[in-house]
Order: structure tokens, then sequence, then C-alpha cells
């Protein structure tokens, strides 16, 4: 990697993390709340292995950056402010209800499958170990969400209206995970990373057919959210609020 | 008072490759492939574990060894008539579990249980249960990797492993002894 590359693979792996990081405090909201006791444990789980594939892609970000990869990761979490997260807004936005928690880590899932297996076959090799590792337990979670998806928009009127409703207000943000990533440019033309703007059709292809088998209509008209990677929804500021405030009690602490 | 309960499914984990399936506990869900989803997750997102079986709760037969003593089932194949499979699990001695001990072809639960007598009976069986294949869901073989394989190389960390609860008394202790008492 050049340096020009090397800089713009920096910014690009903190988005990576940023989403999974993010995603993963708004799924562990759901510990004790989730509707059933076995799925409260599912929801915990895959929290948690967004939580470690966080970790995987801040330890290479530091690497990359010069930073200590056993310490740096702490402070990209715990000593940030809203304004320095990379994550796509989606995994910002509050939980709402189960139908849009569970459709937002479907849709998640589902081009975190997709873009993975391009990481996959990255020129660099440690970014594509990192995402075969990572696809692994994401194929699991995959089938999680995408069974769930399929119950909730074939179930009851109201399952069916909460799914709706919440694709309704998820589209958008969905269909912005695949603007450019900052860095993402760049590192294409080396073959580091896949080009997202010709991926996401197999994704959109991947997602549409199994909303369809779920009886839910993908809004036709997407409307610009306002928001992207360096522009947060002030739900961004609360959850980091929440995340950091044990951490900003005591900065020095070891856990 | 309407029950909201979901139906129950028996969970039975192979804990070493070949070995027999054991009964692990039981998940509610809405149907068979959320109880497997959520059985791999309550049994095996950190235990050693190569394959999961579930079975509806009210699909099981069961009989235990004091009432086969008492009225053992016929042999013959019932009204029915046809034919099935059936997984016969037994727990042997009074302690374990259940544990799948092999299949029989029956027409009814009835003959099935007779006939996993009459193959498994020296085992010393105290407790029987069979279960008609056709109800029973499995992990398959080509999702081995993404549903148990994560789990085989991250460890399982005690609470004592996070010093947090001294860690929080010591900041306390601090912030007291710079806090003059009133």
């Amino acid at each position: 990697m050049n340096d020009a590359q090397r800089q713009a693979a920096v910014e690009y792996l903190l988005s990576l993390g940023d989403d999974e990081l993010v995603l993963a405090h708004r799924d562990s909201e759901w510990t004790g709340h989730a509707p059933i006791l076995e799925e409260d444990i599912a929801f915990a789980n895959i929290a948690l292995d967004e939580m470690g594939h966080a970790v995987i892609w801040y330890r290479l970000h530091a690497d990359l950056a010069g930073k200590d990869p056993e310490t740096y990761p702490d402070h990209l979490v715990f000593q940030r402010t809203a304004e320095g997260f990379r994550n796509a807004p989606i995994v910002e936005l509050p939980n709402g209800d189960w139908a849009f928690s569970m459709l937002r880590q479907f849709l998640f899932d589902a081009a975190e499958q997709v873009w993975l297996e391009g990481l996959g076959r990255s020129a660099h090799a440690p970014i594509a170990a990192a995402a075969r590792k990572i696809m692994t337990e994401e194929r699991y979670h995959l089938r999680h969400t995408r069974a769930w998806t399929l119950r909730l928009g074939l179930g009851t009127e109201e399952s069916h209206a909460r799914m709706q409703r919440a694709l309704d207000a998820l589209w958008p943000f969905a269909c912005d995970l695949w603007t450019a990533r900052p860095g993402e440019h760049e590192l294409v033309t080396a073959g580091i990373c896949p080009d997202g703007g010709s991926i996401w059709r197999t994704w959109e292809a991947e997602v549409v057919s199994q909303l369809e088998k779920a009886d839910l209509a993908r809004p036709k008209a997407v409307q610009p959210t306002g928001f992207d990677r360096t522009h947060h929804t002030p739900h961004l500021t609360e959850s980091l609020a929440e995340m950091q405030s044990v951490a900003r009690l005591e900065p020095e602490g070891v856990w | 008072m309407n029950d909201t309960q979901l139906p129950r499914f028996e969970v039975f984990v192979q804990e070493r490759r070949n070995g027999p399936h054991l009964n692990a506990g039981s998940v509610h869900a809405a149907d068979a492939e959320l109880a497997l989803l959520n059985a791999r997750d309550v049994f095996a997102r950190r235990p050693e574990c190569h394959g999961l079986w579930i079975v509806p709760a009210d699909r099981v037969t069961a009989r235990t060894a004091e009432q086969l003593a008492v009225e053992m089932p016929s042999s013959e194949p019932g009204e029915s008539g046809r034919a099935e499979t059936y997984r016969v699990f037994g727990k042997i001695g009074h302690k374990g579990t259940h544990e799948h001990l092999g299949r029989v072809e029956a027409a009814s639960a009835g003959q099935a249980i007779r006939k996993a007598f009459d193959t498994f009976g020296s085992l010393s069986v105290t407790s029987w249960w069979v279960v008609p294949e056709s109800a029973c869901l499995e992990s398959a073989e080509d999702e081995a990797d993404a549903w148990f394989k994560p789990a085989q190389d991250k460890p399982f960390r005690d609470q004592a492993f996070y010093p947090v609860e001294t860690f929080m008394r010591s900041l306390r202790r601090a912030r007291e002894s710079k806090e003059p008492r009133r």
C-alpha cells in the first residue's frame, strides 16, 4: 500500500468498525427486554458478535494508523464524540419496536454479507482474513434475522403492519449504507475493497426477494434522509452519552 | 386467561463428533426452525457442539420402566398400519439425561415404544422417549461452520476475570478520602 491508500484504508476501516459498534450497542439495549427469553439470549449474542467484529476492524485501523491495536480500540469507543464517528446513520436510530430492530438487523446483515464477500478477496491480506472470519458468524445472523422477518411479515395483522411501518422508515437509511464510504474510491482502484456502487444490486435483489416473501412492500420513492456518515442524527449523541457514561467518569480506569 | 406460552421443543446436543445426541434442555419457540435457531444460541454458543436436534415436546411419547413393567404396549402395528421411522431416546440409570439410542420403524407411538424396548432393553433404560423422525429438525451439515465453529476460539470468562468490583471500590475509597465528611 502507498501512503494515500494507507490513509484511505484507515478511514474506511474506521467506518466498518463504527457500523458494528453503534449497532451492537443498540442491539444490546434489548437485553432483558426482548419478547421471549430465548430471543433475548439470541439477540444479546448477535450484539456481542457485532461488538467483536468492531474490535477486529478497530485493531486493523489502529495498526495502519500507527496506534497500539491493544489500547486504541478503547480510545475509539470511549473517548470520541459523535462528530468523529463514521457509521451509517441507520445503526444509530433508536430501537423502536421489535419489528424495527429485527428488520434493521436483517437489512444490515444482508448488506454486510455482500461487502464481506468482496472484502474477503481484498488485496490487503489482513483485511481479507478478517472479512472471512467475520463472515462465518454473519451467515448465522442472516439466517436468524431472515427467519424472523418472514414470520413477522406473515404473522398477524399487527406484526405485518409494524413491519411495513418499520420498512417505510428504514428503507432510505438502508439505501444510504451503500453511499461510498470514506476512502472507498481510492481503495477500489487498488483492489483493497469492493465497489459499493456495483455490488449493492446484489444486496437489493436478496433483500427485495426476502421482503416479497414476507409480504412487505419496498417504498417506491426514496427521499434523501439528510444524514450521512459525517452528519449524524441527534440519536448518536444520546447513544454515546449512555455508552460512554462510565468511562468518562474515570478515563484512566482499567477493567 | 389465554395461554400465551409458545410451544416447547426438546433440544439434543451432539457434544463430540459422532457422539450421541444428548438432551440439553428445552426452548420455547413459535415453530421448529426458530426453535432450532434458539437452541443454537441457548445451548451451543460456547460449549463444544457438532450438531443439534430439536423435537416438539408434544410429539414425544414417554414411558418409564415402571410403567412398562405394568403395561407393555403391543407389538402389533395398531390401526393406522402405516410405518414410519421413530427416534428412540433413553435415560440410562437414574442420573444423566435422555440420549439418542437409535431408530425403529413403527406404525404407532405405542408400537415404537415396544420396539424400542425390544431393541435397546438391555441398556437398563429408566425412561423412554420416542418421536416420529418427521417431526424432528436438525442443524445442517453445511451450516456447522457458521453455527458451531466461532465458539471454538472464544474463551469462557468467569465473572472474577473482570476486576470491576475491586476497581469501583478503590474509586469510592479515593473519592471519600478527598471529600471531607460533613
